[in-house]
């Protein structure tokens, strides 16, 4: 097998020095700090051409990293969970000065409570944001999508932040086989970042993020942001054909799996679509006609993309790790409201919420997801939210419950 | 040993040019835009602002800028973190052959004392403690200025804002004492702080032209008495100013590595002088004298010069 | 309904005396609503309010585009494009002005539309408050008086609202009196529900996508804050008087805006299109060189010394 092992962390890492980054401004958060520990050696050793900073709190770093984006500098800077939500005010700064750099998040569940493993209620909460999003499933697509995410966000067409989401431990501590290009056939792919309408100096003096008063400005600038945006799914096309070209690896904005005679279509997004394909394999095993989509750009949304693979399907079920209390799954709003104008609606549209906080999606799991979203579809009647949680966790569960609320020794001596 | 202005001996030094050009919503007689004006006068054109949210917003709001320098709109906790971005990418885009050395900018980040002494705090810390190269200009009318005039941290013991009235159980209003952002920054240890005041411009531009000798962290506090906030004619800044400083409450000083020199001897006029001039401290006099009040407030300016003086008898 | 538009620099008094007619008109038993909008300017730039009153439950909000009654609390408003004084006023809108003109001068003056009445509220704030305040209550009793509201209401509605301001007792009766004289000696014109207008389809014209340059909120020209003029914010102008003026540069110096500058003989030159009125310099000026006197119609002989 070509390439060498590495973590997803480390790939994303190689994405930033094969893009020949100016500048990381960095904080650590499990479980994202390999990435920066690894910049930080390169840039230490000069193996990077870059300055690596320190900062006090993820606001500061995602400020000092626009900053540097907007005076010219090509950025990297990574973070995780409750540090990119220490960083959202920023981020909407960021987007809104069209400063193009690449955030990497490793996708981490939210407190509280307090915990390590991953979901995507962290990214999906920067997703109105105007960064871009781009989520990956392996480790070579982290690296690969890291370069593009650049190309994308540095076009004058788009010029907007990317960031590109990996799972926390499922690919930023896993260890796989990862093809690195060569600096050689980067610089052929990523044009030198040269924007027209950034860059502090002393010849050309500009006020940028400057306050506006009124709706008639705001709403002008907010919808330029939009139509940005919307560029992207055109440069990402383009960015896709360029790389596929020179790296032989082909991205679309969203990947389908085993569709061609799909029946019924699982959408799903990150590290555990791996898992999704496997269960697809196993029920396609025994004759079942069902296939995977999964989303890989979330912003901007690939409306038409998704319509289309999901045209004449007779079940559609969104498997969301992420939960909107009150609401249920967010991707599956989007699903759902994507597919409302189509002339034919999959016979029912099925909610299934999982992997929250990291919890393993088993086999049985993903079968009976088939299998409730081919009743459903026979049904005609959409089902969902549903969690997927198992008869043994819910075992586990009551006996955790049990021992919070058994006393210790409390008749220890004074 | 008393301080000498070696750059700014006479008035008629300051320079004539302007570099923060009229036009701007600044409230009229805006004690801060005073103060700042001054400062550009020796700062110059080659200065990128790194604004924090605060009154200074409102001196560039499309499609309209003050200024013949540049401009970074950033938010109110992070305006050093950016400071740190904008001086790192030019250092870096110099070093790397894409920028020339001539399009250099000096960083000054402008703060109101909301964002200096409360949300950017741990923001500012961190640039002092990487020793960025930078000007931080806090234009400190001791209120949340912008939003009409709250309690903010640097809001003084006494004084009436929107959300420290004045009660039955509260008759003096703020009963917090304004927190030393002096000494928090002096802690840190940085090359170059000063304080400043309106109605004293030859003190303001020498510890600026003295600050642009120095690299690394330049921290400036300038009192921008508010005639908005504070309640007093607009065409009294300069005599609210003077009077903060005779009353001794706004000492005016530097600190160079940490050694510390008072700029300016004061008359040590009566606390009173300066607060009767002002609505937000009506309360302390009407309608009853509130003696013991006042009484506090000379008490802490009397410690505070007692401690100076010593300090400097001993040396 | 009546509609009611108020016109005033920040501090002037204009919201607050919206909700002096507001309060008025609710304790009279209507319907009210009362609203102010402001930037995030202060002191000196133009603000609007707006005070709705009526028997039936209101269903509008927000602006008075077309009102039927127009306070304008300074009278330099008229001509600043940034106050949009004359938006929506025909010659059947009734139009208050402070200024010492009469209805007929001003007109003459300023080619105003509408049934005019004035009265020289900032000559009678001097006179009575011996200084340039907030004319809050007397522009809302003035308001009060010409959409037909009862005095005692007035006087009740300005005692509320000020005492919301944390006036003392004694400012507010003071205010109370000078401003129900204010009531008596306006000269009414009457106040009529207007018309009501055709509604037309908007055509919109959703913009396409421009590079960045021009597509966010960026400013590359520089220091054309001057393109801005701030003049109009001024009550009160300083006047150089060049015999006592000995060239000190103090006014230069203490200027915030810096629309002073020096000329060669060391004479003061001032940018009245930008000058906000603060009065510094008249204040600093050692040798009473610099005096305010009271913009446009003049008439008030203020000086700050």
């Amino acid at each position: 097998m070509a390439g060498e092992m590495m973590t997803g962390n480390l790939a994303a890492a190689w994405g930033a020095r094969l893009a020949g980054a100016d500048y990381i401004p960095a904080f650590p958060i499990t479980p994202q700090t390999e990435i920066v520990e690894a910049l930080a050696k390169w840039c230490e050793s000069g193996a990077m051409a870059a300055r690596f900073v320190t900062m006090d709190s993820e606001h500061s770093m995602m400020t000092a990293a626009g900053a540097a984006a907007a005076t010219g500098a090509r950025v990297f800077t990574a973070t995780s969970s409750q540090g990119l939500l220490y960083a959202i005010e920023v981020l909407y700064s960021i987007s809104g000065w069209r400063a193009p750099l690449v955030l990497v998040n490793v996708s981490r569940a939210l407190a509280a409570p307090i915990t390590l493993e991953p979901d995507h209620n962290d990214v999906l909460a920067a997703r109105d944001s105007g960064f871009l999003q781009i989520h990956a499933e392996t480790c070579q697509e982290v690296v690969d999508s890291v370069l593009m995410a650049y190309r994308i966000a540095e076009d004058e067409r788009v010029m907007l932040p990317v960031i590109v989401n990996l799972d926390g431990f499922y690919l930023s501590f896993t260890r796989e086989p990862v093809i690195l290009p060569t600096p050689e056939q980067v610089a052929q792919f990523l044009p030198p970042f040269r924007p027209a309408h950034l860059g502090f100096k002393a010849s050309a003096p500009h006020a940028l993020g400057v306050a506006v008063l009124g709706g008639t400005p705001y709403s002008y600038f907010r919808h330029q942001m939009h139509l940005a945006a919307m560029n992207a799914l055109e440069v990402h096309r383009e960015t896709a054909a360029a790389f596929e070209q020179l790296f032989g690896r082909r991205y679309d904005v969203i990947e389908g799996y085993r569709l061609d005679d799909a029946e019924d279509v699982l959408v799903m997004s990150n590290a555990f679509a791996s898992r999704g394909k496997v269960a697809v394999d196993a029920a396609r095993g025994e004759g079942r006609r069902v296939g995977l989509l999964r989303l890989r750009m979330i912003r901007p949304w690939p409306a038409d993309a998704i319509r289309e693979a999901l045209r004449g399907r007779r079940g559609v079920a969104v498997l969301d790790q992420n939960l909107a209390p009150g609401q249920g799954g967010i991707l599956f709003q989007e699903i759902a409201a994507c597919l409302y104008g189509e002339a034919v609606q999959p016979r029912a549209l099925c909610s299934f919420i999982g992997g929250l906080g990291g919890k393993n999606l088993s086999e049985g799991e993903f079968r009976t997801i088939f299998d409730q979203t081919a009743e459903a579809a026979a049904r005609e009647q959409g089902i969902g939210p549903i969690l997927l949680y198992t008869e043994p966790e819910h075992r586990e569960m009551t006996q955790l419950q049990m021992l919070a609320t058994t006393q210790g020794d409390v008749k220890r001596e004074p | 040993m008393t301080w000498q202005r070696e750059t700014f001996k006479k008035i008629k030094q300051i320079p004539r040019e302007e570099h923060v050009l009229p036009g701007t919503s600044l409230c009229a007689g805006c004690g801060g835009l005073e103060s700042l004006r001054l400062a550009a006068k020796v700062l110059g054109d080659d200065v990128v602002y790194v604004n924090a949210a605060g009154c200074f917003t409102m001196l560039a709001v499309y499609p309209f800028t003050p200024f013949k320098g540049s401009w970074l709109y950033t938010t109110m906790g992070s305006a050093p973190a950016g400071a740190q971005g904008v001086r790192d990418a030019l250092d870096v885009l110099i070093a790397k052959g894409r920028l020339p050395k001539s399009e250099n900018l000096k960083v000054v980040v402008l703060g109101g004392d909301g964002s200096t002494y409360d949300m950017a705090l741990s923001s500012t810390s961190g640039a002092i403690y990487r020793g960025l190269d930078f000007y931080y200009f806090c234009y400190d009318n001791e209120a949340y200025g912008n939003t009409g005039m709250q309690l903010s941290a640097a809001t003084p013991y006494g004084a009436r804002t929107s959300t420290s009235p004045c009660s039955l159980q509260h008759p003096f209003a703020t009963m917090q004492e304004k927190k030393d952002i002096f000494e928090i920054w002096r802690a840190h240890k940085p090359p170059y702080i000063a304080t400043v005041a309106p109605r004293y411009p030859l003190d303001l531009e020498e510890k600026f032209a003295r600050a642009a000798k120095v690299t690394g962290p330049k921290l400036f506090l300038a009192l921008s008495a508010c005639p908005t906030g504070w309640l007093y004619d607009p065409g009294e800044t300069p005599e609210v100013a003077k009077l903060a400083v005779e009353t001794g409450l706004w000492p005016l000083k530097e600190a160079i590595n940490g050694v510390v020199t008072h700029t300016y001897v004061p008359k040590l006029s009566p606390v009173e002088t300066y607060l009767k001039l002002q609505g937000r401290f009506r309360h302390l006099f009407e309608p009853t004298l509130q003696k013991e009040a006042i009484a506090h407030i000379q008490g802490s300016v009397n410690a505070y010069w007692e401690r100076v003086n010593l300090a400097e008898r001993t040396g | 309904m009546r509609a009611v538009r108020f016109h005033g620099r920040g501090g002037q008094g204009a919201k607050t005396a919206s909700r002096i007619l507001g309060t008025a008109a609710f304790l009279e038993g209507f319907v009210a609503q009362d609203s102010p909008i402001y930037g995030a300017e202060r002191r000196g730039a133009p603000v609007a309010a707006y005070t709705r009153i009526a028997k039936e439950p209101i269903l509008e909000r927000g602006l008075i585009i077309h009102p039927d009654l127009v306070v304008v609390a300074d009278a330099s408003l008229i001509h600043d494009p940034a106050a949009r004084v004359l938006e929506g006023i025909d010659e059947r809108t009734a139009v208050f002005v402070n200024s010492p003109l009469t209805g007929e001068q001003l007109r003459t003056q300023t080619s105003l539309p509408g049934r005019l009445t004035t009265l020289d509220l900032t000559e009678i704030s001097v006179r009575e408050f011996g200084k340039r305040g907030a004319l809050s209550a007397l522009l809302g009793a003035v308001a009060g008086r010409l959409v037909g509201l009862r005095q005692d209401s007035l006087g009740q509605a300005i005692a509320r609202e000020l005492a919301d301001l944390s006036l003392a007792a004694s400012v507010i009766e003071r205010n109370q009196a000078v401003a129900l004289n204010c009531y008596d000696a306006v000269r009414p014109v009457s106040v009529e529900a207007g018309a009501s207008q055709p509604i037309l389809p908007a055509q919109l014209q959703p913009p396409t996508y421009e590079p960045p340059t021009r597509g966010t909120a960026r400013i590359s020209a520089a220091a054309n804050s001057v393109l801005r003029e701030t003049g109009g914010w001024r009550t009160f102008r300083p006047v150089l008087v060049p015999d006592k003026c000995n060239g000190c540069w103090l006014c230069f110096v203490y200027c915030p805006d810096g629309v002073i500058s020096m000329t060669k003989d060391d004479k003061p030159l001032i940018d009245y299109d930008h000058c906000k009125g603060c009065q510094i310099c008249v204040h600093e000026c050692p040798t009473d060189a610099l005096v305010a006197e009271r913009e446009k119609e003049g008439g008030v002989a203020w000086r700050a010394k």
